[in-house]
């Protein structure tokens, strides 16, 4: 192969004593689609960020056509013709959504009427499917849409390499449908396209390589996507040991391979089961965080999960809110474990029963400067009055072992909540919100960013509680984890119910629901 | 524990280098440090009778401290310390006007009660502003201090005002003998054992209770706890509530024990050294009471300086200066250099 669009060679990066990224070479052809999998932690995001420029290796040199560029600098990266999407957080939060799209565009210095910007990125952002107001600050917006503007806002600048960090992470079906279309579109003007993704199902609709990382190092590739099968790939991600792990429906799930109309109901809810989420009529304002709801009515049986599918930013977290109590429902009822929470506080709800994984780990979740036994005992603490004397000693006690029957990995329950990896910080979560009162748990995305070990735990823990007699609401943008785990699966669409569907799904109704498509 | 230990030697390790800096400075000014360091160890410890003199100072400044340290702890910067101060010798002193000539067992509790709720009702009102409408309480706390100062003016010049005065100095009527928790002295033991019950109530507050474990969680990250169902507002108001009486009880007893009168703007920097003092002690009660300790010297020997090292009083205050400047660079600065430490190691 001469002159590859981008070449690695012997790129190493570590981060304290975390090797992200150990002696990776890897050339990557002209003109082509490839695609970079692995699961979280495997070093995708860090090579994406060493080929931008953005990271400096501690060894190793990097290629553009040919020529060697100098690492760690994005200005000579971006001249090479390097363009990074990132996976989120990189717009300036304070500008509006013409702006950010201006702003990238290196148009130079000259003098603009807001109304102008917006007129000019109106139809771009249309053509690519973003829907959002230009008139609107990059921060109101929820974090996906922000990912939809970035991909936007780089297709905009000449690249000639284009790297999409997990680009189809927060599109519907659909959605994915229609980048991938663009992409194909952008190699046929000659453009590489590297894509780093997760699922496999995705890598073979539309790379025509595919390389496969795995702790920090190439297990192989590029491979043409022609001469793999979906079962090999799906073992060199997740490697052999984990593969035998993993219960058959997760693996699929998790790496995305398993065609979704496989997917069967394998637990049945007794009919006659209570209700612990009876949700009538629920109508909202709409608010910086979301669209309102409109009228929506829910309901949750003891011992059953129920998926919320949908596109990001349809109300899904006005819908948690609703049912938290931190925003006010104008008109509707809402139960929860047989008893009437309409007018209750958040407190009253949880003391009945609710149980909540938020959206936001690192910010609804845990406080990260303080200690692991403070955020654990809060849920308890506030069930009590304020001037309730406590036994820090005890508490830690107990928390220590709560932590350690979640197998979270820590030192000491004195350790700062920052201080610990995504998926342990979940554990810490789950051990304060699973517990033997909980009727209603909802979980709001608790898998994003965990490795697929973290994400299987995750599943299991709901199971159980599911077996357990919990009612589960669990909010995803990942269709392969509703399916695999849900035993009903609602649409969402604008703050309201566009659908339910139930097992054996097929996506492509649901993705039709989700994007208001009547098939 | 360790981590407690390493906290507390951050905060001296900015005395530390506050007072080499001044070393530094009062050298260039023609003085000498050494010296000046010698007088003011002489002042704060050493000479004889220094502690009694260093506690009178540091008792109360103490009681203000471990107030602001509850409100910082709640993610609230009460700035309003020296008003809410002032507001709790006020009203003390309004009402021993009111019921002078009762028996003191009557008067001395009455006059208590009235000055921490004047200290905690001038923590009220930027307390409701903040949890109602988002005002910020620093500004608010901050502007609550000057009209403070100028309420006290006003109370010694006017309603409170002692005929029979100088002039110099508008001031109100000396409170009776029989009134007094303690000479003009300072140290008696009814001051001792309200300061050991402030420091045992507020350390059982702070470690003990479900309180102090969620306002330090909200203190940190609001969102969290109100994911949890808190009312937030209330972990907010107590808090203003806590600091604002304990600064009004510290305004209580500078007026009822050594100072025995309100002079207009008397003690003007003892909230702001007790801000000082809760952030040096990284807002433990423990440690407030030993940093006070320290606060309550520099301030025995700024009174001592001019008379035995003809050194400027002012030195003290530069002092403290130099430590309010390196307190509050302190994330950024310390962890730095423990940074480079570690690498080093």
């Amino acid at each position: 192969m001469d002159n590859p669009a981008l070449e690695c060679r012997d790129v190493t990066v570590a981060y304290g004593s975390v090797m992200a990224l150990s002696g990776v070479g890897i050339a990557f052809e002209q003109g082509k689609i490839h695609a970079v999998v692995g699961q979280n932690g495997a070093g995708k995001t860090t090579f994406a960020r060493v080929a931008a420029g953005l990271v400096r290796p501690a060894a190793g040199e990097l290629r553009i056509n040919g020529q060697q560029v100098k690492t760690g600098k994005v200005k000579d990266a971006r001249a090479a013709g390097v363009e990074l999407v990132h996976q989120s957080f990189a717009l300036p939060p304070s500008f509006t959504v013409a702006e950010a799209m201006e702003f990238g565009s290196d148009r130079g210095a000259a003098i603009f009427t807001r109304s102008a910007l917006q007129k000019r990125w109106a139809p771009h952002l249309k053509s690519l499917d973003v829907n959002v107001d230009p008139k609107r600050r990059v921060r109101d917006l929820p974090v996906e849409t922000q990912q939809g503007i970035e991909i936007a806002r780089a297709l905009v600048a000449d690249a000639r390499v284009l790297i999409l960090d997990e680009p189809t992470a927060v599109l519907s079906p659909s959605g994915i449908e229609m980048l991938f279309e663009r992409v194909r579109k952008l190699r046929d003007r000659g453009v590489t396209v590297i894509l780093i993704l997760h699922k496999i199902r995705e890598v073979l609709a539309i790379a025509d390589t595919v390389s496969v990382l795995r702790g920090g190092r190439l297990v192989d590739g590029p491979v043409a996507c022609a001469e793999i099968g979906a079962k090999r790939l799906a073992e060199m991600i997740v490697g052999p040991a984990v593969a035998r792990t993993l219960a058959p429906g997760d693996a699929d799930a998790a790496t995305g391979r398993g065609a979704p109309a496989a997917h069967t109901a394998n637990h049945h809810t007794p009919a006659d089961a209570g209700l612990v989420l009876d949700m009538r009529g629920v109508s909202t304002q709409s608010d910086a965080e979301g669209p309102a709801l409109r009228d929506l009515s829910l309901t949750i049986k003891a011992g059953e999960i129920v998926g919320i599918a949908g596109v990001e930013g349809n109300g899904q977290r006005t819908l948690v809110r609703a049912i938290a109590d931190l925003v006010d429902a104008m008109h509707g009822t809402l139960a929860v474990g047989g008893v009437d929470v309409t007018a209750a506080p958040l407190a009253r709800r949880r003391a009945a029963g609710l149980r909540i994984i938020p959206f936001e780990r690192n910010t609804e979740g845990l406080s990260l400067s303080s200690s692991l036994w403070e955020n654990w005992s809060a849920r308890e603490l506030l069930q009590s009055r304020l001037l309730s004397a406590i036994n820090p000693a005890r508490l830690k006690k107990r928390c220590d072992e709560a932590l350690q029957a979640w197998s979270v990995h820590y030192a000491t329950t004195g350790q700062q909540a920052g201080s610990l990896s995504g998926g342990n910080a979940q554990k810490v979560i789950l051990a304060r919100e699973v517990d033997a009162d909980a009727k209603l748990i909802i979980a709001a995305q608790p898998t994003r960013g965990l490795d697929i070990g973290a994400t299987a735990f995750v599943w299991q823990s709901l199971r159980e509680a599911r077996d357990r007699g919990c009612g589960v609401l669990l909010i995803s943008s990942d269709l392969d984890e509703l399916f695999d785990i849900s035993d009903r699966v609602v649409v969402m669409l604008s703050g309201e119910v566009a659908g339910t569907f139930s097992a054996p799904y097929r996506i492509g109704a649901v993705g039709a629901a989700m994007t208001g498509v009547s098939q | 524990m360790t981590g407690k230990f390493v906290s507390v030697l951050r905060g001296l390790i900015f005395i530390v280098i506050a007072l080499a800096l001044c070393g530094v400075i009062f050298q260039f000014a023609g003085y000498s440090a050494l010296g000046m360091f010698h007088s003011v160890a002489e002042g704060a410890f050493f000479r004889p009778g220094a502690w009694q003199q260093s506690l009178r100072w540091a008792l109360p400044l103490f009681i203000t401290a471990a107030g602001v340290g509850i409100s910082f702890r709640a993610g609230y910067f009460n700035i309003g310390a020296q008003g809410q101060f002032y507001l709790g010798a006020i009203c003390a002193a309004f009402m021993a006007e009111w019921l002078n000539g009762a028996p003191a067992f009557v008067v001395i509790p009455a006059c208590f009660a009235a000055g921490m709720t004047g200290g905690a009702l001038w923590a009220l009102w930027p307390g409701l502003l903040r949890l109602q409408s988002g005002t910020d309480e620093v500004i608010t706390t901050l502007m609550g201090n000057f009209l403070a100062g100028l309420l006290l003016v006003y109370v010694t010049a006017g309603p409170l005002k002692d005929p029979s005065g100088s002039g110099q100095q508008a001031s109100s009527r000396p409170l009776a003998a029989a009134y007094r928790i303690s000479d003009s002295l300072g140290l008696s033991p009814t001051i001792i054992v309200i300061a050991a019950l402030v420091a045992v109530a507020m350390w059982l507050l702070v470690n003990r209770t479900a309180f102090g474990v969620l306002a330090s969680l909200a203190g940190r990250n609001p969102t969290m706890v109100q994911w949890q169902g808190a009312t937030v507002w209330r972990l907010g108001l107590s808090s203003f509530l806590i600091s604002g009486a304990l600064a009004g009880l510290a305004g209580t007893i500078e007026f009822m024990g050594p100072n025995g009168r309100l002079a207009g703007g008397f003690l003007p920097t003892h909230g702001f050294t007790a801000i000082l003092i809760a952030l040096v002690a990284n807002l433990s009660v423990v440690g407030t009471a030993f940093v006070s300790v320290f606060f309550g010297g520099l301030a025995s020997a700024a009174l001592y300086l001019p008379i035995m090292a003809g050194l400027p009083s002012a030195a003290i205050e530069i002092i403290n200066a130099a430590i309010a400047l390196f307190i509050t660079a302190k994330s950024g600065f310390v962890d730095r250099l423990l940074a480079i430490g570690r690498r080093s190691a």
